[in-house]
């Protein structure tokens, strides 16, 4: 019978397989995109003068409309990476304060900011504006996480957004994202490591092959560990431990609500490095004595390992806020006013663009006639099920 | 712990690649002159992900269509590159009456057969989009039908407990992979088996599955094909686990040795009926616990059977032989916690006894092949009107899903 390690089971997934990068890789892609999406804007700013031009006689040009677009076109100031960054990172602020705000599970919230970064690579807010994919990203979200509540109830929501506009961005994104919807995250991970650490300072057996401390043994060496980081107090007994190791889990926890999900962490590492990451963040003595205790010693991946979480804590460390100051939102603004002038005008209306697109796929679609057949009967059948699954059950 | 996959460049190559044409295109742009730029602009708009999804729908050539389903169409097709190559195209009307844009069914399927790769898993090769926003999945092509052919077929396939052990064998292999990976497939019965060109059986559609990694979220209760539907979910359960895809197994079990099915009720209550008679009456001393389920069903004492021995199973079932029956009894096991699990099942004996599995190259092929495919297809449709009651569930869920 074989074992499936996680290690076997997360290469196989589509966030390793599909959404993993090197440092190098994120970044060379997302100058790509960036500059794709700054032609896309030209071309597209190009072609609507184009067509003014031709359709005004010669004539009737003035000398001063001939030059005017032209340099307007030289002067198109298009965003740069850092700055659809900025952007984009607040609108994954922005899903997070909506996810709450609806009361929606975290692995609701976590994912749908994870699809709007992964939108965002092979994208650019120049061509479609976070704003717009924001509530069709929640709303993804929420049917891919088992927590699918009705579009109505949905926008019901939300102020000033119609169904339409959470519906017509759908195509696009899902494109985005590859068709891909499973997001690994670390909260998982880190409940479960929470549990074995109580589990090692109450002297539980906590055995891994190749390790050769007796639970007791490893009880001790947990009260002997250096106090964490601005935590000066020594622990004396065991009690002291389980307290420190839950100060520790609470933190660690806001750690992969926010920073987790507002950096490049689920680009770059996978998920149970980054949980461990954001237990060295907070605990770093205690994440260490954890790693130690599953890795039989000597392991000749630990000193690899500590060098990954210790890189990856660092970018954790430098997230940005969750909670933007004024000049941050200054800044921001700043970024929006210019997105105003180099947005891609062939995108902006997205539930135009969608409308003309189910028009045009009428041709080798199923027929009316069979659509509406099919509804009747599924009307039928609901209605069926209904008194199937209602009051039958309650009969005596 | 996953800690060792460090990532490296070649997780992200394709993305890559592909960026680097994108990069070469737009430049071409620049240099073009006035009236091409206008539809050279239209591509320079495109962006990457439309590109990829080109380059991959370019990569497919549909042929004829193989068949309908609820939601979905099914076409054969074949790689461009190589005509050989077959696969199956099965494209889900995105945008007809369900406004909430893609449904839940084509969600399920999508995100589970991205992430499960294994023999008796169904394969996903690819997914993309036509313009008119239909998504299309591009499955392997299994021509040789499902379980539910062979079995109905009594007249032309004789097979016996050598076949029904690789069968089972199979079947549990997917089930026991999809539960490793936290995922509950909520809808096993034959027709979900679909077999490939070389005998191996395909667990497939997924459009009900979902993952159990968290096990203080209710889910609903309306899934599963009633006749395959364990107890515990005809009593409303709410929180459950792997162990209702086991029941499944076991009700396919069955049924591959009677032929015909096992548990075939006709209303929920009948349902229940159906198993108390078949394998006892559940009580609070058999499955603790059980009264407090929500659509608990007191069944009256001077009705109640007990729990049925082995003699009982050995009367129906004695072909499995002794130690088959065992199996069979621990998998339709009333109380969940008590059914094994699908790791257990394929630990079983049962495996180690006489006889051995049939190697799969020599397991009965449904008669016809390829030709009787359409009045197989033709035969399913009308299946649904027959009431087996799976859209019924299926269509249910939508509505109960919070
Ligand atoms: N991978 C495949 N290879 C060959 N034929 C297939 C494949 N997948 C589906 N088919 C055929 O196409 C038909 C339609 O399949 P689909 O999965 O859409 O619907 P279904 O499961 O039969 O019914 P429903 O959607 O109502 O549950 C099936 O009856 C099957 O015979």
């Amino acid at each position: 019978m074989p074992v499936l390690t996680e290690d076997d089971i997360y290469r196989t997934s589509t966030q390793y397989r599909l959404w993993s990068f090197t440092r190098e890789s994120l970044s060379s892609l997302r100058s790509t995109t960036n500059q794709s999406a700054a032609e896309g804007v030209r071309a597209a700013l190009k072609s609507i003068h184009s067509q003014q031009t031709a359709g005004e006689s010669e004539g009737q040009r003035s000398h001063d409309e001939v030059t005017r677009p032209t340099n307007y076109l030289k002067e198109v100031d298009c965003l740069s990476v850092e700055e659809e960054l900025k952007l984009v990172g607040f609108y994954c602020v922005k899903t997070m304060q909506f996810a709450d705000f609806c009361e929606f599970p975290t692995n609701v919230k976590a994912t749908a900011v994870q699809y709007l970064k992964r939108f965002y690579l092979s994208n650019s807010p120049m061509t479609y504006h976070p704003k717009e994919m924001m509530p069709s990203a929640i709303f993804l979200a929420t049917k891919t996480e088992n927590h699918y509540t009705s579009l109505n109830s949905f926008v019901a929501k939300l102020q000033k957004i119609t169904a339409e506009d959470v519906i017509a961005p759908e195509f696009l994104l899902t494109q985005g994202l590859r068709f891909t919807f499973d997001v690994r995250h670390p909260h998982r991970g880190l409940e479960g490591g929470f549990m074995e650490l109580l589990a090692l300072a109450r002297g539980k057996e906590n055995s891994v092959p190749g390790n050769t401390r007796s639970p007791g043994q490893l009880q001790q060496a947990m009260m002997e560990l250096e106090p964490a980081k601005g935590g000066s107090k020594i622990t004396r007994s065991a009690e002291d431990v389980v307290r420190r190791i839950q100060t520790a889990h609470g933190k660690a926890k806001d750690v992969l609500k926010t920073a987790a999900l507002l950096t490049d962490a689920y680009f770059l590492y996978t998920s149970s490095q980054i949980w461990m990451s954001s237990l060295y963040l907070t605990d770093e003595p205690l994440a260490r004595f954890y790693i130690n205790s599953k890795l039989p010693s000597p392991s000749p991946i630990q000193p690899r390992l500590f060098i990954i979480l210790k890189s990856c804590a660092d970018l954790l460390r430098s997230s940005p806020s969750a909670d933007p100051g004024e000049a941050e939102m200054k800044e921001l603004m700043k970024i929006d006013k210019k997105l105003y002038k180099c947005r891609n005008p062939e995108k902006i209306d997205l539930v135009g663009i969608n409308k003309a697109q189910k028009r045009e796929g009428h041709e080798d679609g199923l027929d009316d006639k069979l659509i509406k057949k099919r509804k009747l009967e599924r009307q039928k059948s609901e209605k069926e099920a209904e008194d199937i699954f209602g009051p039958a059950l309650e009969i005596k | 712990m996953a800690f060792s996959p460090v990532i490296t460049h070649e997780a992200a190559s394709s993305i890559k690649v592909t960026a680097t044409k994108a990069k070469s295109l737009a430049v071409r742009t620049n240099s073009t002159s006035q009236n091409e730029a206008l539809s050279e602009a239209k591509s320079g708009g495109q962006e990457l992900a439309e590109r990829l999804n080109q380059e991959t729908k370019d990569k497919y050539v549909k042929d004829k269509k193989l068949g309908e389903g609820t939601y979905a169409i099914v076409y054969l097709g074949h790689l461009k590159a190589d005509p050989s190559s077959l696969v199956a195209i099965k494209k889900i009307k995105v945008n007809t009456e369900y406004r909430d844009g893609l449904s839940m069914d084509a969600i399920r399927e999508v995100k589970y057969l991205q992430e499960l790769s294994h023999p008796n898993i169904i394969a996903l090769h690819a997914v993309f989009s036509s313009k008119n926003q239909n998504l299309n999945l591009v499955l392997e092509f299994l021509p040789l039908g499902d379980l539910e052919i062979l079995i109905k077929d009594s007249e032309g396939i004789r097979y016996g407990t050598a076949e029904v052990k690789a069968w089972m064998g199979m079947l549990g292999r997917a089930v026991w992979f999809c539960h490793e990976n936290f995922v509950l497939h909520r809808d096993i019965k034959p027709n979900n088996l679909l077999i490939a060109a070389d005998g191996e059986v395909k667990l497939a559609d997924f459009g009900l599955a979902r993952s159990f990694a968290d096990p203080y979220r209710p889910m609903t209760s309306q899934v599963i094909t009633r006749w395959y539907r364990p107890p515990e979910l005809l009593f409303g359960a709410r929180y459950y686990s792997g162990a209702v895809d086991v029941w499944s197994m076991g009700t396919v079990f069955a049924e591959l040795i009677l032929r015909v099915p096992f548990l075939p009720g006709n209303t929920d209550l009948h349902q229940l009926e159906l198993i108390c008679n078949a394998i006892g009456t559940p009580t609070e001393e058999n499955w603790p616990g059980i009264s407090k389920l929500d659509g608990y069903v007191k069944f009256d004492k001077a009705i109640t059977v007990p729990i049925r021995g082995k003699d009982f199973y050995l009367s129906r079932f004695g072909t499995a032989g002794p130690v088959g029956v065992d199996l069979l009894m621990s998998m339709l096991a009333l109380d969940p916690r008590k059914r094994c699990t699908a790791r257990q099942m394929l630990e079983h004996k049962w495996w180690m006894t006489e006889p051995q599995p049939t190697a799969k190259e020599d397991l009965p092929k449904k008669s016809g092949g390829l030709e009787k495919m359409g009045d197989d297809l033709k035969r399913r449709g009308g299946e649904i009107e027959d009431g087996r009651g799976d859209k019924v569930a299926r269509k249910l869920n939508f509505g109960a899903a919070k």
